[in-house]
Order: C-alpha cells, then structure tokens, then sequence
C-alpha cells in the first residue's frame, strides 16, 4: 500500500482532534498547552503534506513560520502561568473563577 | 523564483518600519536613559514618545502615499487599507494618552513598546492577502495583547483573565491555521486572490467546508462573535483599561477589515445563500448564523450585568453583530463596515476611559460606582452620555448612522436576502437602548454616594475623552467625511 495525501490528512485530522480534546478535558494548564501545539502541529503536517504532494514549496515555508510562532506563543503563555502562579499560587484551570457571568 | 525588489519593500511598508523602530527606540531610551527618572515623568515621556512615532507613521501614510502589491499579495496597500492603518494607529495614540494618569504598572518601556508592537501586527494584517503573513500578523497582534491584558500587577484578576485570553486565542488560532492549511492544499496557493481563482464556487467541497468554519472560528474569536466571545467579558472587566480599551477598538477594527478580506477576496465565488427558509451552503449563511446568536447573545446578556465594563463587553459582542452584516452586504458594504468599525472603535474607547476615571476615584467601576457623576464630573458625564447613546443608536451620533448605512449595504446587495437578518438586528439595538439607559440613570439621576473627596483627574485621559466624544459628534453630524474617503476606488 503506498501512503497518499489522504492518509496524511486522516493523521493531521486525528492529531488536531486529539489536541483539542486534550485542551477542553485536560484540568491542568501545562498539559492544555500541550494539547494546544499539538493542534498546530496538525496544521503543520497538513501543509508539508499538501506542500509535497502538489510540488509547491510555499507550504514548506508555512511551516518555518509556523514553528517560531509556536515557541513565541509558548514563551508567552509561560510567562502568563508564572504571573498568575505568583498571585494565586494554582496552575489549575478549574481554579481560574475571579469572575463569573 | 522572482527577484525580490527590497526598496519596493520600503516603500510599502515604511508606516509598519516606522512603528517598529519607534518601539524599540522606546525600549532603548527607557533601559538607557530613563532608570533614575521618577516614575510619573518617565511614563509620560514613554508614551509620548509612542504616540510622535504613531503620528510620524500617520504623516508619512498622508505625505507619501505609496500604493501597490508586493510579492503576489504579501503587502497590498490600497486607499482603503491605507485609511484602516491611519485608523488603528490613531486609537493607538488615544490608547497611549489615555494611560496618562494609570498607575497599574510600573514597566512603561515595555507597556508602550508592546502596544506598538500589536499595533504594527495590525497594521500588517490590514495590508496583506497572503494567508501566511495574515497568520503572523495576526499572532503578533494577538501575542502582544495577551501580555497588554496582563499588565495590571496588584490585580490577581488581571493575570487570570489574560490567561482565559491566551488559552481562547491559541486554541482559535489552532483551528484558523488548521483552515489556512486546507485552503491552501485545496488551492494550492497563499495567495487570496489566486485561491479564489481556484476555489471557484459556488459549490462548496466538504473539506473547503470544513477550512470555511475553521477559518470563522478563528476570526470570529478575534471579533468577539458569539459563540466564540466567552473570553471578551473578562478581559475587558479585569484587563488595565486602556489595554482593554485598544484590544476593544483597535484589534477589532482590522480583525473585521481582514475578515471581510479572507471572505470577500478568498472565497469570492462561495457566498452562498441565507434567504429564510431556503438557504445554499456558503459563509453568508455561517456569517448570518453568527450575527444573530452574537445580537441576541449579547444584548440580552448585558441586560443583567453590573459591572460597566463587562456591560461593554456584552454590547460589543452584540457589536460584532452588527458589524457582521457589513461582511454580508459584499464589497458595497467594506466601506460602511470600516466607518462603523472606526466609529465604535472611538466610542468605547471613550467610554473605557471614562470608566477607567470612575474606578480610579471611587475604587470599582461597577453601575453603581457611576452614581452621581454629572455631579461630580459634569464634562465626564456628558461625554459617557455621547458615548452611550452612540453605541445605542441614536441620531445625530456616529453610531446611528454607522448603523444605517450598515443595514443598507445588507439589504441592497442581496436583494433582501437578508431582511430577516436586518429585522432582528433593528430589534435588538432597541433592547439595548434599555442597559445603556441604564447607565445614564445612574450618571444623571441615582444621587452621589456623600462623603467623596474631589480630586482633580488627569488632564491627559480627560483630553482623550473630549476628543473620543468629538469625534463621534462630528463624524455622527458629517458621516460623509470619513465614508467618502472610504468608498473612493
């Protein structure tokens, strides 16, 4: 059997799922930023595959770009844990309830 | 491979260049010139020093009118986007005056550096058709704001509604990449224009279908559209006001503009139909969705709020409604869109203002902090009036005719597809007159709470408020000075 583009889209459908259920189920922040990379990393494998199997390259930049974004936003939501860690002390996010509808 | 014209570059993005290196230099001056300056001076230099480099990119915007398309649509400056970009960064000066008198943080260099470093992401998500420079743009502005939002450093709510921000905004932007990746492989190009030549329409693939609501949830988390509007309430609630004030004005008004952008360019042969009763797949029907749970969502939630400013939040969510109707009404109704983006974005950003004042004297901004304000305060009073009766609607205001016009281009480009649409939104913006008159009850006839000192406020912030109410006079007696411009080809 040889793979094609639709297995690779299968893989990248199920690992952004996979992201996202990690993110609504998961209580705990780090391990919901997990989940939330994952997601990109799905998109990631979507554009390579795309990339290689219409022989465009554009995709493969996409890519480049997508991985910097992705250590930025980590550094940045690292950074959000630590400010609320040194004010409540919690990086649960059942514990995030300041205010309610 | 095409040969890349660096000076072309310059000269497109020299606005975006301006603003960049006037944040850094604000970062510099600040760690090498400004240590051992007293705290008070050193802010009011700082955001001086931002808002000359706002303004030096507005001057250059108007002496230098450089218009063209860079790299297949990598920076496409037209009049229009032109006129966007002077629009976030003039309510990014207002934003930076308005933290005149704020003492939420004592890291101004920075504060200042990352407002202008969201607004530089804007800027360039306003002026671009490719997908990946929308997406950097986009996670620039969104990253910056993120930490505006966590700004307030004696307030544990600040940290945790930043936080609710962040999680909201990476899991949309998850899902935005993930639609970006599909439109590409289905189209095989970044380009807007060249994925609407592919795409074609106006029958809708299942997997374009799938990277048509992904790319909505994205934005429509941007836009604060119900149902993905769940972080908007607490950030503008516990965010610093005058971040809450930008990420209610500014981001909004180009994640509109870029929207209609990505619907109207991207997937120009996919509208659809949302005729009641007999609809055709498309994002007309998606938008249309979205529009009446945000009006319906919004307005009938902020009936119930206390706090001002969460109250805002919900009439912003109820906003976006609105403004979705815009999208609709095509390219006639870009222009109508813009103004009303634009004229809002002042409107709460005055009343952001107003209620940062307010918290600031009696230490909470909740509808009864406001009680007797006219007393207190006649000016403030009377600009909140403005402000408040142009979110509702009401004439001779910048909102009513926004608002107008908005619902013009909605039913004259789809030959009353959309009057359904429209119906619910003129009844619900008459819901709303009732929260927004309920805070002028508090302002103009609830008695003052006695034993309130009078203080002087701020010249700075209550200069920004005059201005903010001006503008919405004048542009609400003369909306044909702004929509002229905007509706120039």
């Amino acid at each position: 059997m040889s793979v094609g583009l639709q297995h690779y889209l299968v893989v990248s459908a199920v690992l952004f799922s996979l992201g996202l259920l990690g993110v609504i189920l998961r209580r705990n922040l780090l391990v919901i930023y997990m989940g939330l990379e994952m997601m990109l990393n799905a998109a990631n494998l979507a554009l390579v595959a795309f990339s290689r199997f219409t022989n465009n390259l554009d995709g493969q930049v996409f890519v480049f770009f997508v991985i910097t974004v992705a250590a930025a936003e980590v550094a940045v939501g690292l950074a959000l844990i630590v400010a609320l860690y040194r004010r409540r002390q919690t990086v649960h996010a059942e514990d995030l309830t300041c205010m309610k509808l | 491979m095409i040969p890349v014209n660096y000076l072309d570059l310059l000269r497109l993005a020299a606005p975006e260049t301006v603003v960049l290196a006037g944040a850094l230099v604000v970062l510099g001056v600040d760690l090498l010139a400004l240590r051992e300056v007293e705290t008070g001076l050193r802010r009011l230099l700082l955001l001086i020093l931002g808002a000359v480099t706002c303004g030096a990119a507005i001057a250059w915007m108007a002496a230098f009118p450089n218009l063209g398309n860079f790299m297949q649509g990598m920076l496409v400056v037209t009049p229009l986007t032109q006129w966007v970009k002077g629009g976030v960064l003039a309510l990014a000066i207002l934003t930076l005056l308005l933290s005149g008198g704020a003492s939420f943080t004592n890291h101004w260099g920075e504060y200042v550096a990352l407002l202008l470093l969201s607004a530089v992401g804007l800027m360039f998500l306003v002026s671009s058709e490719s997908l990946l420079v929308i997406f950097i743009a986009l996670e620039l502005a969104s990253l910056s704001l993120y930490i505006l939002a966590a700004f307030h450093h004696d307030a544990p709510e600040s940290a945790e509604a930043a936080l609710k921000y962040f999680l909201f905004g990476s899991v949309s932007a998850g899902f935005m990449l993930f639609g970006l990746s599909l439109l590409y492989g289905l189209s095989g190009s970044i380009d807007l224009r060249e994925i609407a030549a592919a795409l074609g329409g106006p029958f809708l693939d299942p997997l374009l279908a799938v990277a048509m609501v992904t790319v909505a949830v994205g934005l429509g988390f941007k836009i604060a559209a119900a149902p993905f509007h769940l972080w908007a309430p607490d950030v503008y609630q516990a965010a610093p006001p005058p971040s809450a004030a930008f990420i209610a004005s500014a981001s909004k008004l180009a994640s509109f503009f870029v929207l209609a952008k990505v619907l109207s360019v991207g997937m120009g042969g996919l509208e659809g139909r949302a005729v009641f009763g007999d609809y055709l797949p498309g994002w007309v029907p998606l938008l249309a969705a979205l529009a009446a749970a945000s009006l319906l969502w919004g307005n009938l939630a902020a009936i119930v709020q206390t706090n001002v400013r969460r109250l805002i939040a919900y009439s912003a969510i109820a906003h976006a409604g609105y403004m979705l109707l815009g999208i609709m009404g095509g390219k006639a109704g870009l222009p109508a869109l813009v103004y009303y983006a634009m004229t809002y974005g002042f409107t709460t950003l005055g009343a952001f203002g107003v209620a940062s004042l307010v918290r600031d004297r009696v230490g909470g901004d909740n509808l009864s902090d406001f009680a007797g304000l006219s007393r207190r305060e006649p000016w403030m009073a009377f600009c909140m009036l403005v402000f408040m009766l142009s979110l509702a609607g009401i004439p001779p205001l910048a909102g009513f005719f926004g608002k107008f016009y908005l619902f013009a281009a909605a039913l004259k480009t789809s030959s009353l597809d959309l009057l359904w649409l429209v119906i619910l939104a003129i009844g619900m913006s008459a819901v709303s007159l009732y929260y927004y008159l309920q805070v002028l009850k508090q302002i103009y006839v609830v008695p003052p709470p006695s034993g309130l000192a009078a203080a002087p406020i701020p010249s700075l912030p209550k200069t920004v408020i005059i201005l903010a109410a001006l503008t919405v006079i004048v542009l609400g007696c003369a909306p044909n000075l702004l929509l002229r411009v905007l509706a120039a080809p």
